[in-house]
């Protein structure tokens, strides 16, 4: 081992600790905040836990504002948009990667071109053609981006890890007969898992957190998601940090449990199964 | 009978000419090695051949069919690669029986002919194993047998051995050797190492800046080379040329040629009537010494005849044993 990389080696753990302290401390401001009384003001000084602990910030938010309504429909928003948007960014990358010479310079031109147009610039053109299809107030505009990957990021993130692979085994399956999207399946996708888990996970965390798009297109109450459902709190009742914190606390339960759930796959890189089905 | 012919084969990537009108015919169950320097067009043959190039123009022929614009997987051929692409998440047993699940074949079938494969090659009892817990050499005889269970018209090998330790290599060769006697199939290996060449091939295709510069049985090419790229590519030590003003302590040479001779032909018998040089450096290779001499020659002698650096030798060429190539063209030119 080199002294540069023993140095490094003694300070990886504080250096993690420190930047694990760094992200923690919001969501500790967060979770205590939510346990102080309905009403009660911001504490003038970071404290550990709140005196006295209470829940009822939880129940005052349940009944200001439909949060488990909200909160499902943000469950079955984002369920209709992680897989297509895992599914169609993937094929987009995988086509990418099987394209030779200047075809595939092109798409991935376009990929970062597309990439730098701000979401916001197409608000007005998007709303204009989800209108003239008479699909505004649906959820169908907050999932139809799916359609396309959801962002030339993910396509990208595809294409670069395809890329990694051994082009010799898609040449030996494409000797054996083996058709793209079969290839796709059985080769490319199970040696990618972490990537797939990767993409999952941020379409997950922008369907989840996406605000701008429920506010454009949904007017009945009934189909708003949770972003919504905060900001409807946080006019009814402003000033009340308890109920927005746990309010937010909500909010952000399922994107940490999600992430509980998927980081194992980043951590234990299970190749999968052939045709025996091991 | 021809197994596998290629006439007239061009292909270009960009402005590089790598394959130019490159004709190669492979006979049935003959194992015929393409061989030539890095970026001669070799690979780029194979793959011209496996489908999984398309030919700028000529044909190719597998079987008697003419398969130029078939698909990779119409063609029938079979294809070992360098980095054997072996599919990691799969067993060795899955790795094998591939080409038979894709193309649907029963599966007591695929199992009964993996096992028959597998134990062609000697794996199997890896048959449960992923490829990330095999050797080297392990991973190159499943690739092989990957190859053999399709009984396919043609094997195209590209530089299997390439990427295994010396040792193995040339456990492998003979191994493959033995193989293709076993099975009696038409194989073309294409490689880059012309030891690997004159030991596998019943034939050996010498390939130069994509074309053929000669075809024919090891020792043809190694006594009879047609021009000065082909004398020099196979052996070595490579063989020693001279120009006919160095050339003439030893041999009357014409003008305009170069005299050619192979290192185990420069005698150093210490001969009264052979020209006097001195010994520079002795690399000591086995059984085997190379001994770099002043006069610009490289002899191979037998190690326990090798004499010290810095003594002065007896050296003699005989007309019978030496080469002459026309020195414009590299073509070979008789002894007149």
């Amino acid at each position: 081992m080199r002294a540069g990389e023993r140095s490094w080696g003694g300070w990886r753990q504080p250096a993690a600790i420190a930047v694990a302290v760094a992200f923690l401390l919001p969501f500790w401001y967060l979770a205590s905040g939510s346990l102080r009384e309905p009403g009660a003001p911001p504490p003038r000084a970071p404290e550990l836990l709140p005196r006295p602990l209470s829940v009822e910030s939880y129940d005052r938010a349940f009944e200001l504002v439909d949060l488990g309504r909200y909160t499902l429909n943000s469950l079955a928003v984002a369920a209709l948009t992680v897989p297509p948007a895992v599914l169609f960014a993937s094929w987009a990358g995988f086509a990418i990667f099987l394209l030779t010479g200047r075809a595939r310079a092109v798409l991935i031109g376009l990929s970062f071109a597309a990439l730098m147009v701000p979401a916001t610039a197409l608000l007005v053109p998007r709303f204009a053609i989800f209108r003239a299809l008479g699909l505004t107030d649906t959820w169908a505009p907050l999932v139809a981006p799916a359609l396309l990957g959801l962002s030339p990021f993910y396509v990208l993130l595809f294409y670069w890890s395809f890329r990694r692979l051994p082009r010799e085994l898609f040449e030996a399956a494409r000797l054996e007969g083996m058709a793209p999207l079969a290839a796709w399946r059985r080769l490319a996708m199970p040696l990618v898992r972490p990537v797939t888990v990767a993409v999952g996970l941020l379409a997950f965390i922008a369907s989840w957190g996406n605000f701008l798009d429920p506010l454009i297109y949904l007017f009945d109450s009934d189909l708003y998601t949770l972003p919504l459902g905060l900001r409807s709190l946080a006019v009814l009742d402003r000033t009340n940090y308890p109920i927005l914190l746990a309010a937010a606390v909500v909010s952000t339960a399922p994107v940490v449990l999600v992430f509980a759930v998927a980081q194992r796959f980043f951590l234990h890189e299970d190749r999968g199964a052939g045709w025996l089905g091991r | 009978m021809t197994s596998l012919g290629v006439e007239g084969a061009r292909k270009h990537f960009g402005g590089v000419q790598a394959l130019d009108g490159v004709d190669l015919e492979a006979r049935d169950g003959e194992l015929l090695v393409v061989v030539g320097p890095s970026g001669c067009g070799k690979s780029t043959l194979l793959r011209c051949i496996a489908g999984l190039e398309t030919l700028d123009e000529g044909t190719i022929r597998i079987a008697g069919r003419d398969v130029t614009r078939e698909r990779p997987a119409a063609r029938n051929v079979s294809m070992v690669f360098q980095s054997y692409a072996l599919f990691p998440h799969f067993t060795v047993s899955e790795n094998i029986g591939f080409g038979l699940v894709v193309r649907e074949v029963r599966k007591s079938e695929v199992v009964s002919r993996v096992a028959a494969s597998a134990e062609l090659v000697g794996v199997s009892h890896l048959l449960a194993r992923r490829p990330a817990e095999l050797s080297g050499g392990e991973r190159q005889r499943v690739a092989l047998a990957r190859a053999l269970v399709r009984d396919p018209d043609a094997f195209l090998l590209d530089e299997p051995l390439s990427n295994l330790d010396a040792g193995m290599r040339t456990e492998m060769r003979t191994e493959l050797r033995r193989l293709h006697r076993r099975v009696g199939a038409t194989m073309l290996y294409v490689t880059h190492d012309q030891v690997e060449a004159m030991t596998l091939g019943d034939r050996i295709a010498v390939l130069d800046a994509g074309k053929v510069r000669q075809v024919g049985e090891p020792d043809d090419l190694y006594r009879r080379p047609n021009d000065r790229f082909v004398a020099e590519f196979l052996g070595s030590p490579r063989m020693n040329f001279l120009e006919p003003d160095r050339a003439a302590a030893f041999l009357r040479v014409p003008d305009g040629t170069i005299l050619g001779i192979r290192p185990e032909h420069v005698r150093l018998d210490g001969d009264a009537d052979g020209a006097t040089t001195r010994v520079e450096l002795v690399e000591l290779a086995g059984s085997d010494a190379y001994v770099h001499l002043d006069a610009g020659l490289v002899a191979r002698v037998p190690a326990d005849e090798r004499p010290h650096e810095g003594a002065e030798v007896q050296l003699r060429i005989s007309a019978g044993d030496a080469h002459l190539f026309d020195r414009a063209t590299g073509a070979r030119l008789p002894w007149t």
